[in-house]
């Protein structure tokens, strides 16, 4: 049972991580309809900021926030300079330039800060804590805190605020946003800085407990994918949900079932995916898609 | 009576298709005018040009002031309300939600909250449902919804796209009782669509008549609907 508690707990840990790249993906589905597939290479390269931030002797709890701005505000040059001029293009076309999108960043890194796996210091303490007898890590911990944090944070942005309210109605209804004085091109701008900032937080919880280098997140993408499907892809709380639901199951079957434990661990993800999409293709938050005429 | 909006020689149309072959009209400062004519005669098109949603040429001038390479922003913050067809409501968000989205660029908090009171007061039903999806309201409730979502951004001049269409006749009726009143009370221009000629001319002080993108028929209300032949040939009843 304590082997059990021990490995929810960090599974919802894990959860966290795919929660936070699963989110950004939503973010953008809802703002244009399509997945970016970069998503997880840009976190990388914002981790690799990071990391760049930390080696210069900043603690790592600056480094953090400085990183986040920054992730921004490359999220909205991306959009601005790569996006925009192809955003009336066929879906097709936008998918390939976030594929050509991902291999360029994945490249970039590679060219900068070379293939060679770097560990990246887990800001939190390599202790664990024991509570009635089941023992947690800090750095489960502090992932669970700060993935938690950020994930409250978009959500009082989204939900509460008037740059919340025209975000959601300019990736929904962008025509009747535009005539009610919406500036619908800076908030599918804002939405991609948005999704940046909190892809970088998965990266950069991550990278402690892989090593850093530029193929990092993808297999962790695999499982961001299945936890946004898995909440229906258009959903920000099904892709929180399903993130953790991801997570806890993969860390159950790696230890529980014979064989999983390895390198069929990624395939969990991947049957999640399959699953979903056979058994309910809206997710578990998803609408079907009705339209009234 | 100036006028707050006009239009010269207004040529419109999608990609190598053109729709309005030269328009001219022009609304009066508070004034109601109908556009009218039938289907595919260029009357939705002659709205989305007012607000910069189809590529025009000519001249189209709101307060003195030309819209043209405006875009359909900096149009609607100077102060035009465009209900479109099909109400524009967005069903993701809340009736809350949406009316917030009429009122957001606005800056004066009290005046605002004047114009909620006032918007609740014509349509008691939008402030029952304040907290349901905007997607469970009924047709009628949704173009309630967006007419008062158009008052609370308190537009000079509000362009509206058959607000009857699809409605029961009594909830016709009701909404266009408000509409008049909303204009009288708060000297709202309106420059009103419609597929209901009869119910239009009632409202207003001058109709144009839009036969394949050009006006065919313009003059006052009245005068249009004692005109036997015009009424034949071009409203249809």
């Amino acid at each position: 049972m304590q082997e059990f508690l021990q490995l929810v707990v960090s599974g919802i840990a894990t959860g966290g991580i795919f929660a936070s790249l699963a989110l950004a993906l939503v973010l953008i589905y809802n703002a244009m309809g399509l997945v970016n597939f970069a998503q997880g290479e840009m976190a990388m390269l914002a981790t690799f900021v990071a990391y760049s931030l930390v080696n210069r002797g900043m603690s790592f709890w600056i480094a953090f926030p400085v990183t986040l701005v920054l992730a921004f505000g490359g999220g909205i040059v991306i959009q601005r300079v790569v996006i925009k001029p192809a955003e009336r293009a066929p879906v097709l076309t936008l998918v390939i330039i976030t594929l050509g999108l991902a291999t360029l960043v994945n490249g970039l890194a590679g060219f900068i800060w070379g293939y060679v796996p770097r560990s990246f210091p887990s800001p939190f303490s390599p202790d664990s804590v024991d509570l009635a007898g089941v023992f947690i890590s800090y750095r489960d911990l502090g992932v669970i805190a700060v993935s938690g944090l950020v994930l409250l944070c978009v959500y009082l942005l989204l939900q509460h605020t008037t740059v919340g309210l025209t975000l959601r109605a300019a990736a929904h209804h962008p025509e009747a946003s535009r005539l009610l004085g919406v500036q619908v091109s800076w908030m599918l701008a804002l939405g991609w800085g948005l999704a940046s900032a909190v892809g970088a937080v998965s990266g950069m919880m991550v990278a402690p407990i892989l090593l850093l280098e530029p193929n990092m997140m993808q297999t962790i993408i695999i499982y961001a994918f299945a936890a946004a499907v898995l909440g229906g892809i258009e959903s920000p709380l099904g892709a929180v949900v399903g993130g953790l639901i991801v997570g806890v199951t993969v860390n159950l079957a790696g230890s529980y079932i014979p064989g999983v434990g390895g390198d069929l661990q990624l395939a969990v993800g991947l049957g999640i995916i399959v699953a979903v999409l056979i058994l309910r293709p809206n997710g578990l938050f998803g609408r079907a898609a009705v339209r009234r005429v | 009576m100036s006028a707050i909006l006009e239009l010269e020689n207004v040529h419109a149309g999608y990609g190598p298709t053109s729709v309005l072959h030269g328009v001219s009209l022009s609304v009066p400062e508070g004034g109601v005018v109908s556009l009218l004519g039938a289907n595919g005669a260029g009357k939705t098109t002659t709205l989305r040009a007012i607000t910069g949603g189809v590529r025009w040429s000519g001249d189209i001038r709101f307060a003195g002031r030309s819209l043209r390479r405006m875009s359909t922003e900096e149009i609607v913050r100077g102060g035009i309300a465009h209900v479109p067809e099909g109400r524009g409501i967005c069903t993701e968000l809340t009736v809350d939600e949406n009316l917030r989205l009429g009122s957001h660029l606005r800056r004066d908090g009290a005046e605002v909250r004047k114009d909620y009171d006032r918007v609740f007061e014509y349509f008691p039903v939008l402030k029952e449902r304040r907290r349901l999806s905007a997607s469970t309201l009924s047709g009628g409730e949704q173009q309630m919804l967006a007419l008062a979502r158009a008052l609370l951004m308190r537009p000079r001049l509000m362009l509206l796209d058959e607000p009857s269409l699809g409605l029961a006749p009594i909830v016709v009726r009701s909404i266009f009782e408000i509409v008049r009143s909303i204009n009288l009370t708060s000297k709202v221009a309106v420059l009103l669509v419609e597929q209901n000629a009869r119910i239009a001319l009632d409202m207003s002080s001058t109709a144009y008549v839009l036969e394949v993108g050009r006006v065919a028929v313009q003059g006052a209300g009245a005068e249009l609907q004692g005109n036997e032949s015009v009424r034949r040939s071009y409203l249809g009843y």
